[in-house]
């Protein structure tokens, strides 16, 4: 017999029921009402996540409360939100509730999970530390991903971590023989199209076999009420731990953008009485976080990589949310407006960006010299960019002189043209190995390529591509 | 938003800086005016060396000198780059440098043995960075250089240009024009090619017997000129000097003045991105408490 109780308060897209006192729903249970408004009718969705004493339980709504009435019967599931897993679910695209939204029939699941699991025990994680390439030069030299870590991508609004993100789909899943899941969280919904439209296209490998065959999306867009964004990052996720635990495969999790479950986290805080915290933000704020990305881990059934695009609110990577983000990841690429502005995509700020595994123990001793030879001379040039632009170039010694000389063109070196933004920069896509890309650094930083002019050096694949350049452009003038 | 603190830290030291460039820029001024009065009475002197030249010339004395002509062939030859013992001046030292260096090259492709001889720390430091060897160096010369000290350095090169040890002399220095315009240039000074005034016609009288010279030359005009040529090239040489001072002067003029301007648009930008720091940190920490009191209220 199904337990049904009265919807008793509406507030926002929060609201009040009221059960039994001896058959409460637990918290994180799913419960349904019925609403009829103008006529047409829906089912919403709600999720307990507070008792408040008497029988009385408030609810997030995961869809819209528009038009649900005080009085109304709301029914107790019994269960949390369970979506589908496993192989029926790929090549499908789902809401957070599970439910197929690519118009392409019923999705007959074997199994269905609740969203709401434990994070994998550590005896249980996988200590294995192995560097992922992606091909793309400072990401590989100076912050390497981690196979079955996870990384972010940290940024203002416009500064291309989409880009990035679709970037990294294109370049890893279509290498990349197992599963991946697309987790679309509060970002814009065309955006979510647009990929949805180019993995049917793209080819993973030469098996003639289509991207989207093996991939799983799942979307919560910015048109979504604040439940179902602040749920559908834990839906995607449920989806890729089946795959690691059931399957084995090596799983890609990409989320854009894990910002906006934090925002929908605090939209709803107030609405349920909890006290915000510093900048507005729910208390709960660090826990909702750890809950979620605990879950994204490699165990030694399978692993998960993940990426993670983060919004950085008005460029202030302080704020609390893109900071409590921070902590989990073991690699970071922190984009900077000011690189963007002088044209360089991606733009990728090289000394606030980092890995955990940028260390001569995982990466080895050439790699990791390199890499802070780089650093240090581009953190040399920035300390010394308040003199040049106070006194000029000329005051500077001539050590100096050749410090600015090499970190300009490295800077310039550090983009690279993207697969995905074809169209925009009228180049094709470089996939740059690792070995070359170290090799290109090295010789840039020993001055072996200080006499090519600094526009030869911007978006190249391999440090002989800014040779060709340079040779091209000699030959236009 | 960046952090406060930081940049109030960061206000504050281009503060001094900016201090430092105005300070700098009055001084640079004062000695400009000092050194260009120098070299403003060089240039008298300079007129009457030409004067007597030519008064030789017309008593119908043809003007010929050893120091005049350039040696049957050029084995050895030295650069002198002039430059500045201090910084803070623009581009004055570099290009000073860069140009001495184009200069050594190519002279060392005309001729075997060339000597580098530079004057002031900054030039001295510079070849040294570029690896190129310098043989003779000096220090003493700042905005007020003496006639005595650039007379020791003219004699040494006349004694050997006499000795046959130096068959070229070329020297490398900011030439001024006026306060606005300052050129780098590379000149020869040995051989002398010609004495200014010596072209000046003899005059017809005097050639065709009618008359006398003007002037009575006392011991004779041949050993006057034996005197007029060596400090001829001495003046020239010192020209050179008070030159090089006068320019360093004004580029460290108007260097300084542009870092002040620089430094005062810094300012003014840390100052805006500090302010709007500060208040938005204000905003919202009173963001913080009215909604906690109001949580706690509800």
């Amino acid at each position: 017999m199904s337990n049904i109780g009265k919807i008793t308060q509406v507030i926002g897209s929060t609201f009040d029921a009221e059960f039994s006192e001896t058959n409460m729903p637990a918290i994180y249970n799913a419960v349904t009402a019925e609403i009829n408004a103008g006529g047409q009718k829906r089912s919403l969705t709600g999720e307990i996540s507070k008792h408040l004493g008497g029988g009385r339980v408030r609810c997030v709504a995961l869809g819209s409360t528009e038009g649900l009435r005080r009085g109304a019967d709301c029914v107790d599931t019994g269960a949390p939100v369970s979506v589908p897993v496993g192989e029926a679910t790929l090549g499908r695209v789902f809401n957070m509730l599970g439910e197929p939204v690519d118009g392409r029939g019923e999705v007959k699941a074997e199994e269905i999970r609740s969203i709401h699991r434990q994070a994998p025990p550590v005896s249980e994680l996988s200590t294995n530390t192995e560097l992922f390439e992606t091909g793309i030069k400072v990401v590989d030299l100076l912050t390497p991903f981690v196979r079955g870590g996870k990384a972010g991508l940290f940024g203002g609004a416009g500064l291309g971590k989409t880009v990035i993100l679709t970037e990294l789909i294109a370049r890893i899943a279509s290498q990349h023989g197992g599963y991946s899941v697309f987790a679309g969280v509060g970002e814009r919904t065309r955006e979510g199209t647009d990929l949805w439209l180019e993995m049917q296209e793209t080819e993973i490998g030469s098996t003639g076999r289509k991207v989207i065959e093996q991939t799983a999306m799942v979307f919560g867009q910015m048109n979504e009420p604040p439940g179902a964004r602040l749920r559908v990052a834990l839906s995607a996720l449920t989806m890729a731990e089946y795959f690691r635990d059931s399957t084995g495969a090596d799983t890609l999790l990409f989320v854009d953008n894990i910002f906006r479950f934090s925002q929908a986290g605090s939209e709803v805080s107030a609405l349920l009485g909890r006290m915000p915290s510093a900048v507005g933000y729910q208390p709960t704020l660090a826990t909702e976080m750890g809950a979620l990305q605990e879950r994204i881990a490699s165990t030694n059934k399978g692993a998960i990589t993940s990426v993670q695009a983060v919004y950085v609110p008005a460029d202030d990577p302080t704020d609390p949310a893109p900071a409590t983000a921070f902590g989990q990841l073991d690699a970071f690429l922190y984009l900077e407006r000011s690189i963007s502005e002088k044209g360089i995509y991606p733009a990728v700020d090289p000394l606030a960006s980092s890995s955990r595994i940028l260390d001569p123990a995982y990466v080895g001793e050439h790699h990791y010299k390199v890499a802070r030879k780089v650093q240090t001379t581009l953190q040399r040039y920035r300390e010394l960019q308040d003199i040049i632009a106070i006194l000029g170039v000329d005051e500077l010694s001539e050590e100096d002189k050749l410090v600015v000389h090499r970190a300009r063109r490295i800077e310039r070196f550090l983009s690279q043209p993207f697969y995905v933004a074809e169209v925009f920069t009228g180049k094709k896509g470089e996939f740059t190995s690792l070995a070359d890309t170290i090799r290109s650094f090295e010789e840039l930083c020993d001055g072996k390529w200080d006499h090519l002019p600094e526009a030869a050096f911007m978006y190249v694949g391999a440090i002989e591509q800014a040779e060709e350049q340079a040779k091209k452009m000699a030959e236009k003038v | 938003m960046a952090n406060a603190r930081a940049l109030d830290k960061r206000r504050k030291s281009i503060r001094n800086i900016k201090k430092i460039t105005r300070t700098m820029e009055l001084i640079a001024t004062a000695r400009f005016k000092k050194a260009m009065d120098r070299a403003t009475s060089a240039n008298d002197y300079t007129k009457r060396i030409t004067a007597v030249v030519g008064d030789l010339a017309r008593a119908g004395l043809e003007v010929t000198h050893p120091l005049l002509e350039a040696p049957d062939e050029t084995k050895s030859a030295t650069l002198l780059v002039l430059t500045g013992n201090r910084g803070l001046c623009g581009g004055y030292n570099g290009n000073a440098i860069r140009l001495g260096a184009k200069t050594l090259s190519s002279l060392n492709e005309e001729v075997e043995n060339v000597r580098l001889e530079v004057s002031g720390k900054r030039g001295i430091s510079g070849f040294k960075f570029r690896e190129v060897e310098v043989h003779e160096s000096f220090l003493n010369f700042d905005d007020q250089p003496l006639f005595t000290e650039v007379e020791e350095i003219a004699d040494r090169y006349l004694r050997e240009y006499a000795a046959g040890k130096l068959d070229r002399l070329e020297v490398t220095y900011t030439k001024f024009f006026t306060v606005a315009r300052q050129q780098i240039v590379t000149e020869t000074l040995l051989p002398l090619g010609s004495l200014e005034g010596a072209d000046t016609p003899v005059d017809p009288e005097v050639a065709s017997g009618q008359r006398e010279s003007l002037y009575e030359f006392i011991p004779s005009a041949e050993s006057i000129l034996e005197e007029v040529v060596p400090t001829s090239f001495k003046i020239k040489l010192f020209k050179c000097f008070l030159d090089a001072a006068v320019s360093e002067q004004v580029a460290r003029m108007v260097a300084m003045k542009s870092a002040t301007e620089n430094a005062n648009d810094m300012i003014k930008d840390l100052s805006r991105t500090y302010n709007r720091a500060r208040q938005s940190q204000i905003t919202g920490e009173i963001m913080e408490v009215i909604g906690g009191v109001e949580a706690l209220e509800g």
